[in-house]
């Protein structure tokens, strides 16, 4: 039978303790176990990215994770990045009002990856390559519908928004608006 | 204030961002089993038995379902439009296969347990003993008389033939001051939506209710298939649509894993559930595509087609793919948006121990456009014409519609001229080539190409329970004011419903967030076929304009009852009805709609029925049945069509292609939601280009798929695709709807296969370069350059002259 592993996680903030099985694959301990269907599954295999959520700040694809191996770990996904009060987070807004999904499968995971890029790849607002490292940040995530054009401007959008929020929060306690 | 028109996000992408998507994997049902499928390793083989023991003692196991239950007990899977109708073969199939098997990934038995994981691994222990059977996995081959025959009760693999003639092509080729013959190929590749298909089906025994939820685009069609197959009342099946990651055509009705989820489901009446894993959806979800043309076009000295024989050649797969009739629909569509007076199309349909086809967006149709595209550069080569203007040479002149196409087909509308025109505009060809001049200087090769596609919407087919140019919604106005809409129309994330609900606004004067639309319940919504062939915004769009003018008429009744005024002059805007002219006098709808709800028998509402409520089913123009008065049927209402061009880079000693623009002057009447339909232009580019440079679906001479991950079947990155895709609206309203709206979900797709293959033989104008077969990978590239320079060099005459038309182009 299958063995059973101890896991303690922090989850969009909350903390769980759980029993999990040991093969269990990360993608489906959120999805199964916490009800967090926001995180899709498109190949399993690794490839498109749908999956992808924040672990301790790095942007990983949950179905190449087995749960285990997330024991002490902070989990960000999709469902952690609006505020309490349903207000959504500078990358979700800018995603919507940019038109940079149609059918929204791969956006959660795009999402994640762009928050990722943004924190780790600061580029001047206006710098010519910009737009050349969001297309290589983001090539990860696969999309079949949009074409990606206005996702790059979503995620341009969103740095240039966080970037300044960021400065104007300088010092402010709740980072929430400018990452995850 | 007018919506229509507006650019306005999709009306579920603030739920969607959210991350609180309903897709169908993530609908819960308390006690759900998995579905999981036993799918055969041979191309062809017959079974000589199942053992199922090992496979029954896995802990978790409910049941193991083999064929010949299924054929016992459910009625077999036939296509929407059966070749038998036009003299070719049925097609006609149970879902597991019972004595024999067509394509690698077929599946021959289904597992039901707890748990995934026991039914991924039940599944792992059934053996089946086959004898194989020799394989053909080539069209041509399959047509020849000694080939190996798909279907063992068959007796030749061609699933269907027909023939189209206009003029006289013979004579015409004769006439003809020169001809150019040759071939074109497109590979076998697929839709790739990234949510793959998943089904949850539950019966309730005591309600004697079967509710499935589907990633489907067509719940009734669903339903009704459903119910035919199971032999269940439609009235005890609802449908329900989750949220849909992408479908293309590929979520039809009629797939073997929904049906198995429902038969086993009622028959075990818990519920059951399948999610698709990718490799059975590359395996046996189904393909499309792979067609070979084979042509020899006569002309004129001044580039003008006389004559234009094609042959198409469908490598149709496994006939139990029931989508076959995309290659119908190619050698329908030719030659396009061309005037060829002397023209003969013939095609063959031919079944391959390969994945059946599956429906995938452009649906035979951007095929046809890539060869005449691909046949166009051919002929300006050979006259020394520019390509751009062999197309304006040759195009259906505007005076000239509705122009009857070569099959019957009867174009609507367009101004094909014009919107090329506008194209070179974009491109700026003189430009362009200082700046190919200049990249050359520094070795680097950039070339320009264009293509023109044409994609008729909204397809309507005789005797055909899906392919309907019809459509139902009902619209509500609720005692406060506010709108609820309901289609038959449904959404797999085109966002139809956002500009469904702008026409709804503007129709009845509402605000447009007073405008709810709901879709994808058979239980709730009128009766309508679903999305496919851009139809959703047309025709349902249409059928909903309609019923909300109905409700309007009755508001104005009421309201010019209470103003005292006559109801001609009334407008209504904004949530009021004002009298016009007069704007200190007006009442707001919310006050109608409960003078009606509320006072029935008070003086201004008497008069009028109770309640707002209206459906109507929108019935499209332009589509003809009759071929006793017609001579020919015509299945498309409108023609939307894109003038596009591409500027690529191409490294010669790789042959690595890199698209760097890509222009396109698109019509698909008139606009609702520039945001929505340019959205949909770049992923269809996308698509497009995928299917020009990179995706392939490779067999081995076994029959065996090697490309079954996104590794080694590799779908266009951000990376991949041009920093800047430039379109514009050229607007030729149709007489086909009330607003002149034609289809866009289709468009974009066609014009990369052709526009990268013309720009890359651009790039090398001292060269004889001849795209012919796609897809454009770097090795085939590299190859035909290769092949091209040797050739020059055995002719040391060719070598550095241009070769006919290239200076001209
Ligand atoms: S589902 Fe994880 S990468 Fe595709
Ligand atoms: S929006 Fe559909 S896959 Fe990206």
């Amino acid at each position: 039978m299958t063995s059973k592993v101890a896991l303690r996680v922090t989850v969009n903030g909350s903390k769980y303790e759980r029993e999990v099985p040991s093969r269990q694959l990360l993608a489906d301990f959120l999805r199964e176990d916490l009800g967090l269907t926001g995180t899709q599954l498109g190949c399993e295999q690794g490839v498109c990215g749908s999956c992808t959520v924040m672990l301790d700040g790095d942007s990983v694809r949950s179905c190449l994770l087995l749960a285990a191996q997330v024991d002490g770990a902070e989990i960000v996904t999709v469902e952690g990045l609006a505020q309490e009060d349903g207000a959504l987070h500078p990358i979700q807004r800018a995603f919507w009002e940019h038109h940079g999904l149609q059918c929204g499968f791969c956006t959660p995971g795009m999402m994640i990856t762009a928050l990722d890029l943004i924190a780790k790849l600061p580029l001047a607002e206006g710098s010519p390559e910009l737009d050349q490292k969001i297309r290589e940040g983001i090539a990860g995530n696969l999309c079949r519908c949009t074409g990606y054009q206005n996702i790059v401007a979503a995620v341009r959008a969103a740095a240039a928004k966080m970037s300044g929020q960021a400065e104007a929060e300088a010092g402010s306690t709740d980072s929430r608006e400018s990452a995850p | 204030m007018s919506y229509m028109g507006q650019a306005r996000p999709g009306l579920h992408n603030r739920r969607l961002v959210a991350g609180r998507g309903r897709f169908t994997a993530d609908v819960e049902r308390p006690n759900a089993c998995w579905m999981a499928l036993a799918r055969t390793p041979h191309a062809s083989a017959r079974i000589l038995e199942i053992d199922t023991s090992e496979a029954e003692a896995v802990p978790g196991v409910v049941k193991i379902l083999l064929g010949e239950e299924l054929a016992r007990e459910t009625r077999p899977l036939t296509a929407s439009y059966n070749p038998e109708r036009g003299g070719g073969k049925r097609l006609s199939f149970h879902a597991l296969s019972v004595d024999h098997v067509h394509f690698v990934g077929q599946p021959v038995a289904a597992v039901v347990a707890t748990d995934r994981h026991a039914a991924h691994l039940a599944c792992e222990r059934i053996v089946v003993d086959y004898e194989q059977e020799p394989v053909v996995t080539d069209a041509v081959e399959a047509l020849e008389p000694d080939a190996p025959v798909v279907i063992p009760e068959w007796e030749d693999n061609l699933v269907y033939r027909t023939e189209y003639n206009q003029g006289d092509v013979a004579a015409g080729l004769a006439e003809a001051s020169g001809t150019v013959s040759g071939s074109f190929k497109t590979q076998r590749y697929l839709s790739s939506p990234i949510e793959p298909r998943s089904y949850l089906a539950d019966f309730d025994p005591y309600e004697e209710m079967l509710t499935v939820w589907s990633s489907t685009q067509m719940p009734h069609p669903a339903r009704g298939t459903l119910s035919r197959c199971l032999g269940l009342p439609e009235t005890s099946i609802r449908v329900v649509q989750g949220d849909v990651g992408g479908g293309f055509g590929t979520k039809s009705p009629g797939s073997s894993e929904e049906i198995l989820v429902a038969y086993l489901s009622h028959q075990l009446q818990r519920p059951v559930r399948w999610v698709e894993e990718r490799q059975e959806y590359f395996l046996s979800c189904g393909h499309a595509r792979e067609t070979l043309f084979e042509f020899d076009a006569g002309f004129t000295d001044d580039g003008r087609l006389l004559a234009l024989d094609i042959r198409v050649t469908g490598d149709v797969g496994s006939p139990t793919g029931l989508a076959w009739v995309q290659s119908y629909v190619t050698a329908y569509c030719l030659p396009c948006a061309y005037k060829v007076p002397n023209c003969r199309v013939r095609l063959h349909s031919v079944a391959t121990n390969k994945c059946g086809w599956a429906g995938y967006r452009g649906f035979g149709k951007e095929t046809a456009t890539q060869a005449m595209d691909r046949i166009l550069d051919r002929v300006a080569d050979a006259t020394g014409i520019d390509r751009l203007e062999v197309r304006l040479r040759n195009f259906i002149p505007p005076d000239e519609f509705p122009y009857s196409q070569v099959s019957g087909a009867m174009l609507d509308s367009g101004d094909y001229p014009t919107a090329m025109r506008r194209l070179a505009e974009m491109v700026d060809r003189d430009a362009f080539r200082a700046e190919q001049e200049a990249a050359r200087q520094e070795g680097r090769h950039l070339g320009l190409g264009f293509a023109f596609e044409l994609t008729p919407e909204g397809c309507s087919m005789p005797h055909n329970p899906v392919l309907q140019g019809y459509d139902g919604a009902t619209v509500r106005v609720g005692p406060s004011g506010r709108v609820t809409v309901l289609t038959g129309v449904t959404s797999p994330g085109s966002g139809n419903e956002t500009g469904i609900a702008q026409i709804v606004a503007d129709a009845l004067g509402v605000r447009f967030d007073d405008v709810r639309v709901i879709q994808g319940d058979t239980d709730t919504c009128p009766y309508g076929l679903g999305n496919f062939s851009s139809r959703s915004l047309m025709i349902g769009g249409s059928a909903a304009l309609e019923a909300a003018n109905e409700l309007r008429d009755k508001l104005f009744r009421v309201a010019g009852n209470a103003l005292e005024v006559a109801e001609e002059d009334l407008v209504s805007e904004d949530g009021e009805i004002r009298v016009k002219g007069s704007p200190d006098r007006s009442i707001p709808i919310r006050k109608v709609a409960s003078m009606i709800y509320t006072n029935a028998f008070g003086r201004e509402a008497l008069e009028v029925e109770p309640g707002l409520e209206s459906t109507r089913y929108f019935r499209v123009g332009n589509v003809y049945h009759q071929p006793e008065t017609q001579g020919r049927f015509s299945a498309y209402p409108t023609w939307p069509y894109m003038a596009c061009a591409a500027v690529v880079e191409v490294d010669p000693t790789t042959g690595l292609v890199k698209v760097v623009r890509y222009y396109g002057v698109h019509d698909c009447g008139t606009v609702i939601n520039p945001m929505l339909v340019e959205g949909n232009l770049h992923g269809g580019i996308a698509q497009g280009l995928g299917g020009a440079l990179y995706e392939d679906l490779v067999y081995d001479e076994n029959g065996q798929l090697l490309t079954t991950t996104f590794m080694d079947y590799t779908l266009p990155t951000a990376v991949e695709m041009p920093a800047e895709v430039i379109t514009e609206h050229q607007v030729t309203p149709t007489e086909a709807t009330p607003l002149g709206t034609k289809g866009a979900g289709e468009s974009g797709i066609a014009g990369p296969i052709s526009a990268i293959a013309s720009a890359i033989e651009d790039a090398f104008p001292d060269l004889d370069l001849e795209l012919m077969e796609m897809p454009l990978q770097p090795e085939r590239v590299w190859q035909a350059i290769q092949a091209a320079q040797n050739q020059g060099a055995e002719d040391p005459g060719a070598q550095g002259a241009a070769r006919p038309g290239a200076s001209a182009r």
